[in-house]
This record gives structure tokens, sequence and C-alpha cells, in this order.
């Protein structure tokens, strides 16, 4: 059967021109057992990654509602990174096999209607992975900085 | 396709042998060809019930108010009305005992203009899945997903499809007529109603639309059965479908064709989980 969902044209062109000193802000939502442990580690290890990304710790990745990557776009965020366990490490069995296809729908519709895909980013960190999260951190810093400032949708766009 | 005079037939039939407090079926609105729903109580009202092409709306909405909760009910549904039944049946919101369910092997309803609905033209499952007595024929054609709208807007640009949906976000009125007229949007309190929930409600912006829409469509997702209730509602005429069609395709090309309330006893795409699902967009 052919596949239409997977043939969405992105470009790579900045949305609006970006302020010389502008920072972008990223949402890094991590799960309590591997991705924040593992970003601790980065810590202790005393590696560098860039300071743009504010962390919410979960208890699992399932428990991120599609609705928080929504809310983040809408408000501050130019960028969301949610991280959580390899597949088969959940703390609680099965909860990253939810989330996966949660994410992968919540990422195909975002898309859709207009958001380039990687403002919208997964990534499987375990708590021995403090150089991966460096790298992923890095990563998805670079690739919201080529997009520019997120301006759709914003709640203070539309409030007097 | 014209099930009018056995439809009256089964809805005297079961007032006669008292199995039913309540038949919710489709009548004319009065003033033109157009149906409306209707609820009859009484055998004398039976002869309003008709059944024809014009028959669009999906009756399974009507199970979760006042007039037919807790009561015995006879249903007339489509094949993708009985779809959304067999959800609502899997997620406890209805009990099959006290329901008489007459399915229709449905040969596609038609717009105002007299054109086949899209949805029809698309359709996977044309006959209905859960019924006690079935009016046409069971082993119908399945049609092949063709989804050409969505296919349409997936070869645009981003910066197109961006612009066309910043326009659907900025038309919606935030009225919710698309959640009260959706089956299966059941909850007795609404995420979007939550007073805390700053974002969703008070302001009526391009941006609290953008949030309710997308959290509502992915509500849905997996769990929408097309049947395009919510479009027929909404007074901005916005192309509500897309979100739900394109959920759709995505769960269907990814997930196993899973295709929702198909199979009795199978919850949403997101009830479940397989380890073949896609991981490639995962760093």
């Amino acid at each position: 059967m052919e596949t239409v969902t997977n043939q969405l044209v992105s470009i790579e062109k900045p949305e609006i021109v970006a302020p010389p000193d502008w920072q972008p802000v990223i949402i890094g939502i991590l799960c309590n057992w591997c991705s924040y442990a593992g970003s601790d580690l980065t810590g202790t290890s005393r590696l560098q990654y860039p300071p743009n990304i504010r962390i919410i710790r979960v208890p699992c990745s399932s428990r991120v509602d599609t609705w928080f990557l929504i809310k983040s776009l809408q408000t501050t965020a130019d960028g969301v990174l949610v991280s959580g366990c390899h597949p088969g490490d959940c703390h609680y069995i099965s909860g990253n096999y939810f989330a996966r296809r949660r994410f992968l729908v919540t990422k195909k519709l975002l898309n859709f209607v207009g958001f380039h895909e990687n403002r919208i980013q997964f990534s499987w960190v375990s708590a021995a992975e403090g150089p991966k999260f460096a790298k992923v951190v890095s990563k998805v810093t670079e690739d919201i900085k080529k997009l520019g400032p997120l301006h759709l949708y914003k709640k203070e766009n539309f409030e007097k | 396709m014209d099930y009018t005079k056995q439809i009256q037939e089964i809805a005297t039939r079961l007032f006669a042998e008292d199995k039913i407090d309540v038949f919710v079926g489709y009548r004319l609105t009065g003033f033109d060809d157009n149906q409306v729903p209707a609820l009859i109580r009484e055998s004398k009202d039976v002869p309003l019930l008709v059944f024809n092409q014009k028959s669009v709306f999906n009756l399974s909405n009507y199970l979760k108010n006042d007039h037919t909760r807790n009561k015995r009910v006879g249903l007339v549904v489509k094949g993708c009305d009985s779809r959304s039944l067999n959800l609502l049946l899997t997620e406890s919101q209805v009990k099959r005992e006290k329901l008489y369910v007459v399915g229709i092997a449905c040969e596609g309803v038609v717009d105002d203009a007299g054109q086949k609905m899209q949805n029809c033209l698309e359709c996977m499952v044309p006959a209905a899945v859960v019924y006690d007595e079935l009016l046409g024929e069971a082993n119908m054609e399945r049609r092949f997903i063709i989804n050409a709208d969505i296919q349409d807007m997936a070869a645009k640009e981003l910066v197109q499809r961006r612009e066309y949906f910043e326009e659907v976000f900025e038309n919606c009125i935030r009225c919710n007529a698309c959640r009260h007229s959706c089956p299966l949007c059941y909850c007795a309190k609404c995420c979007i109603d939550q007073e805390t929930a700053t974002l969703y409600n008070g302001a009526n912006t391009t941006s609290s639309a953008f949030h309710a829409l997308m959290t509502w469509s992915l509500h849905l997702a997996g769990r929408c059965v097309d049947c395009r209730n919510c479009e027929k509602a909404c007074p901005s005429h916005l192309p509500l479908h897309l979100f739900h069609k394109w959920n759709e395709r995505v769960i269907y090309e990814n997930f196993q064709e899973h295709l929702a309330g198909v199979h009795e006893g199978d919850r949403g795409a997101f009830y479940k989980y397989s380890m073949q699902d896609p991981d490639d967009f995962i760093m």
C-alpha cells in the first residue's frame, strides 16, 4: 500500500528573522527513571550542553499528555524535547511503548498543521548515557536555532 | 437504499412486544426532504420514521442523553454508526442488553447538494458490524481507502499548509458543537471546560481554537470512525475531517492497519502497543 503520511514536505528556511541576541527556549520533558538520571550524569560528568533547555521531570514518558506539547509550543517554547527509557527498559514495563504511539501521531499531526518536524523531538536516553544526552540537546538546540523563533499560535499574540 | 417500511415494521413489532421504551430513528424535517433524528416513544408515532440516502446523522450520539440513558432503546445504525456504537460498548458507556440494534448495510448517504458524501466514497466498513437485525446485504464490498483530500493536503509545502490551517483556526468560534455532536465525546466534564485550564477557555482566539481542536482531535485519534457528525454540526463549515482523517491515516499506515471499532472489544489505537511500532523518528 502506498504511504501518504511519510511524505510531508518540510522547509528549512527560518520562519521569521531572529533578533541577533535571540536564544531558543526548549522545554525538555524527561522521564524520572532514565533520562532525568541521564541528564544528572551529564552534569556530574562535567559534560557541556546548551543551557537553552528547561527540564521538567515526569514519572514516565507515558505521563506526557499530548497537550503538554501543544501547551509548550503555545506559550514560551520554540521547541520541545521528550525523552524516556529505551524500549524494554521502562520502569513501568510498557509505558514507553504506549508513549511511542502517541508521540508519532502528535508529531505527524502538528507537522500536518504547520509546525516544522524538528520543533517536536523525541529521544531514548538511559541513565548511563550522559554523553548521549549532551549530544541530543546540542542537536535539538542547533535544529531550533536554524528554524528561528516560533510565532505560530502563540498565546500572547492574540491577547490584549 | 430505502428501508422506511422495514424499519417501521420493526419499530411497531418492538413496541407491541414491549421490548423498548424509545426508538431512535430518522424523520423528515417537515419543510424539505432533509431528515432529523427522531425519538419515538409510542407506537402511534412510528409512521413518522423514514430511512433513505438522506439519513446522514450518526444516531449513536443519542445514546448518551437523558431520554435514552438507562432505558431500553431501539436504534438504527449504518456502518460507521455501528463502529462508534461498538466503541461505546467497549468503553462501557452503553449496555448491550438494553439495546435493540437495527443494522443497515449502507450504500452511502448524500449531502445537501445530492452528491454522495466524501466519507461514503472512501468507506471501509459499509455494513453494520453490531446488530440484532440486518437490513440489506451483509457481505458488502470493502472499498479501498483513498483519502483524496488528505493526499492533496500532504502534497503541499509546509508554508501552504500552515496558511491554510491558520485560517481554519481563525474561523473557529469555539461553540463546541463538534464536541457535542461527537458520539465518542461523552466525558461529563470535558478537559476543554476545566476552570483552571486558562489556555482553553475565556477568549475566543486563534490560539485557543488551535489548542482546543488539536486536543480534541488527539483524544479521538484511533477512535474516530469518520461519521462526520462534527462537520455537519460546525456553523463555520470548518474542514474538521482533515484532522481526523489524517490521524486515521497515520494510525492505519503505522499501527498494523488499525481501524477503530470494527472488532468487538477492540479499544482505540492508543490503548495497546506492538513491538513493531515505528521507532525511526526517535533519536
